[in-house]
């Protein structure tokens, strides 16, 4: 995936169109975005029912709002930024309603359409479950730096909060994260560096 | 203290290394890390986990959501185009938009609500859909049953009332207003509602839907079906009222809560169940919109 990089038209040239009153600007331009947008949806939410709103909540919002945007950020920032206010949303909503069980449906999302070798299917999934434990805003923040690769000046707008918040919530994060994580790096490079202490054992 | 601390945890470590901690606290943890074997693994196993993450492979939107946002895109889109061709269409209707005072203006419907009308003032057909003037709620009436076996696959619309008008104005016109104990999605009745919502209208047609009187509507009791979507798309926010309505040709169920400021409309689609809310559009309007 990852469609990013140079690409013609340029995405501001998109919405440009699209709110001059292109047809076909704005599909263009969330085609090109969405596997990594559904992504931060999916990964904020956990739960692909819920991702699946928020991202036609932000898709609808972000069509309709195209005219508010005003070029201070980069057109995946802000579209980003719309995904997780709405993914955001719906968690909020979501806690205000009594919990229904989605683990078997998210576990069969997140790894549909997979033709990655077991393994790395097994690290997906152990990172997603993983990530559920942490707080949303938390989660958010880890998702948008440490998954996606924003820099920290990105989140901080994507997120709407100071880097430094930005940078506090990824460090928390990281540190609820590794004993969960600790194990699956064994998994994924087996030549480096340290052995998979658990946070303790000298 | 010496140059030596004791070892600081992890939490302290992580915002160490994303630069957080600064000064003679960040010097005594640098030199803390280099003679302490495990605080340094740890660092290592800490700056680990972002790379961790940063290689899991993203999952692919599945097809049926990549379709499902197609359509809605499609439909955003028919109605940017309706609503820009009918402001050029008809010029001398325009000044009707700044009317917008006392029960809704004007509002959009589709022609078997207006199929009624003896009220209507003037009328023009734009896209296949009416424009109508003000002053024409009491023709929904008529319009509500002749609407409903429009669409008898859906759960929704299409049953005959349980109940008739039989749903006590009183006690529901409490629980809309959140003055009385609380009325549960179950006890409410589902308004049956003859609009066809649109995109590109919502927001006014809703306000012009939810300012008709209960009275003049057919009202029925939920489904289990619909209580479940209910209690799935609401949570524990206060129902203010359920109804079955169309959005874009399909059955959906429209369930108003009280938000922070103002009323939350969601239009919740065929497939709403306890496990998914299928919520194909979402509003505000203004608090104390609904007639009793």
């Amino acid at each position: 995936m990852g469609e990013v990089g140079e690409q013609w038209p340029s995405d501001a040239e998109l919405l440009r169109r699209h709110v001059a009153g292109d047809s076909e600007a704005f599909g263009e331009l969330f085609r090109r975005h969405r596997d990594r947008l559904w992504a931060v949806a999916l990964r904020t939410v956990c739960d692909p029912e819920e991702a699946a709103d928020a991202l036609q909540d932000a898709m609808v919002s972000a069509f309709r709002r195209a005219a508010d945007f005003r070029g201070e950020s980069a057109v995946t920032t802000w579209l980003h930024r719309i995904v997780v206010n709405a993914s955001l949303d719906r968690l909020r909503r979501r806690a205000a309603r009594p919990a229904v069980p989605a683990d078997e449906q998210t576990f069969e999302a997140l790894a549909a359409q997979d033709s990655d070798p077991v393994h790395a299917t097994d690290t997906r999934l152990d990172v997603d479950a993983a990530l559920r434990t942490l707080p949303p805003q938390q989660r958010a923040a880890l998702v948008v730096v440490d998954m996606l690769g924003f820099s920290v000046a990105d989140a901080a707008v994507i997120l709407d909060v100071s880097a430094g918040t930005v940078k506090s919530r990824c460090a928390r994060a990281r540190a609820k994260l590794l004993p969960r994580v600790a194990h699956l790096r064994g998994n994924r490079s087996p030549g480096e560096s340290v052995s998979p202490a658990q946070g303790g054992d000298p | 203290m010496r140059g030596h601390m004791t070892h600081p945890d992890t939490d302290v470590l992580a915002d160490y290394l994303a630069g957080l901690v600064t000064g003679r606290r960040a010097a005594m943890i640098t030199a803390h890390l280099a003679d302490c074997a495990r605080c340094a693994a740890m660092a290592d196993e800490l700056a680990g986990v972002s790379a961790l993450l940063a290689a899991v492979p993203a999952p692919a939107m599945p097809d049926r959501v990549a379709q499902r946002l197609d359509a809605v895109l499609a439909a955003e889109v028919a109605h940017r185009n309706e609503s820009e061709r009918a402001r050029g269409v008809s010029p001398q209707e325009r000044p009707a938009r700044h009317r917008r005072t006392g029960r809704g203006g004007f509002r959009w419907m589709s022609p078997r609500v207006l199929a009624p009308a003896g009220a209507v003032v003037a009328l023009v057909a734009v896209g296949g859909y009416v424009l109508s003037s003000h002053g024409s709620s009491p023709q929904l009436q008529g319009a509500a049953s002749a609407a409903g076996p429009a669409t008898s696959a859906q759960p929704a619309a299409s049953a005959q009332p349980a109940y008739g008008k039989a749903a006590a104005p009183n006690a529901t016109a409490g629980s809309l207003h959140g003055t009385s104990p609380l009325m549960s999605p179950a006890e409410l009745p589902v308004v049956v509602s003859p609009v066809d919502f649109l995109a590109g209208s919502l927001t006014q047609q809703l306000e012009s839907d939810l300012r008709v009187p209960l009275t003049a509507r057919t009202t029925r009791v939920a489904t289990t079906t619909i209580q479940a979507c209910v209690q799935r798309v609401a949570g524990r926010a206060l129902v203010l009222r359920i109804e079955s309505a169309h959005y874009e040709g399909q059955p959906v169920t429209v369930v108003v809560t009280r938000a922070s400021q103002g009323e939350e409309v969601q239009l919740a689609g065929p497939g709403c169940s306890a496990t998914s809310s299928h919520l194909l559009a979402t509003r505000t309007v203004p608090a104390g919109i609904l007639e009793p």
